[in-house]
């Protein structure tokens, strides 16, 4: 029995995050403060050529909602 | 697992379950059954309970819904986003997961794992509904498979959260 999420190309990482950031937005706004605690890390990534960094950019995540900008 | 000072009782299943060290039924339970469950259940963030003893732990796996009793068949479940019910003597605790795994160990030892939980009174009902919606639209609006199966993973688990909300 294959998820439906993996047979879209999902790996179980990326599934377990999507339905905890979905839980956490529904969580009351008095916790809302210690959620964003834990969230909000992410990876960042930078190609490195002839020993020169490239710009650190994101890791692209499964975005569900628009991103807001700070 | 140790065979020392343990009778080799030829074609029995319990000398089966003995070489194996793999148990197939209740019945052939080893531990010292107090008919409580031992249960931790943890967060990454947090540890909400440790060592607590519990008489069932109710929850929603993939392989279907499950009660577990002390002396449960040892078994790896992996939860659905849905409610987990401690049972205890002081009565019963609600917690919803988002998904993880509860492990349950021969000894009557209960592990369960998720990655979010609250309680049901900690949930706004509101946002549950707004959230839903706007899940729906999305997973029916997505133009890529991947957006399409996060969309429809939210949509399954605040249909979930809901049915558990108007209980």
């Amino acid at each position: 029995m294959t998820f439906a999420w993996r047979a879209a190309g999902m790996n179980y990482l990326q599934y377990s995050s999507i339905a905890a950031r979905a839980l956490r937005r529904v969580a009351k706004s008095e916790l809302q403060p210690e959620i964003a605690k834990r969230q909000g890390m992410g990876i960042k990534a930078a190609k490195w050529e002839n020993g020169k960094s490239g710009l650190p950019t994101p890791v692209s995540t499964i975005e569900t909602r628009p991103r807001a900008e700070n | 697992m140790s065979f020392v000072g343990r009778t080799f009782k030829p074609a029995t299943a319990l000398a089966r379950t003995a070489r194996l060290g793999m148990r197939l039924y209740a019945s052939e339970a080893t531990g010292a059954s107090s008919g409580k469950l031992t249960v931790n259940f943890a967060l990454p963030h947090m540890t909400v309970l440790k060592s607590q003893e519990m008489n069932q732990v109710d929850m929603s796996a993939v392989s279907g819904d499950l009660g577990v009793l002390a002396d449960h068949v040892p078994t790896i479940e992996q939860l659905k986003p849905g409610v987990v019910d401690f049972i205890g003597d002081a009565g019963s605790q609600k917690y919803f997961v988002s998904g993880g795994f509860a492990i349950m160990n021969p000894n009557s030892v209960l592990n369960i794992n998720a990655v979010e939980a609250f309680k049901l009174e900690d949930i706004d009902a509101q946002a549950v509904a707004a959230n839903l919606a706007e899940s729906q639209r999305l997973a029916a609006s997505a133009k890529d498979e991947v957006t399409k199966a996060a969309a429809a993973i939210e949509v399954e688990l605040y249909e979930s959260l809901q049915s558990a909300l108007s209980k």
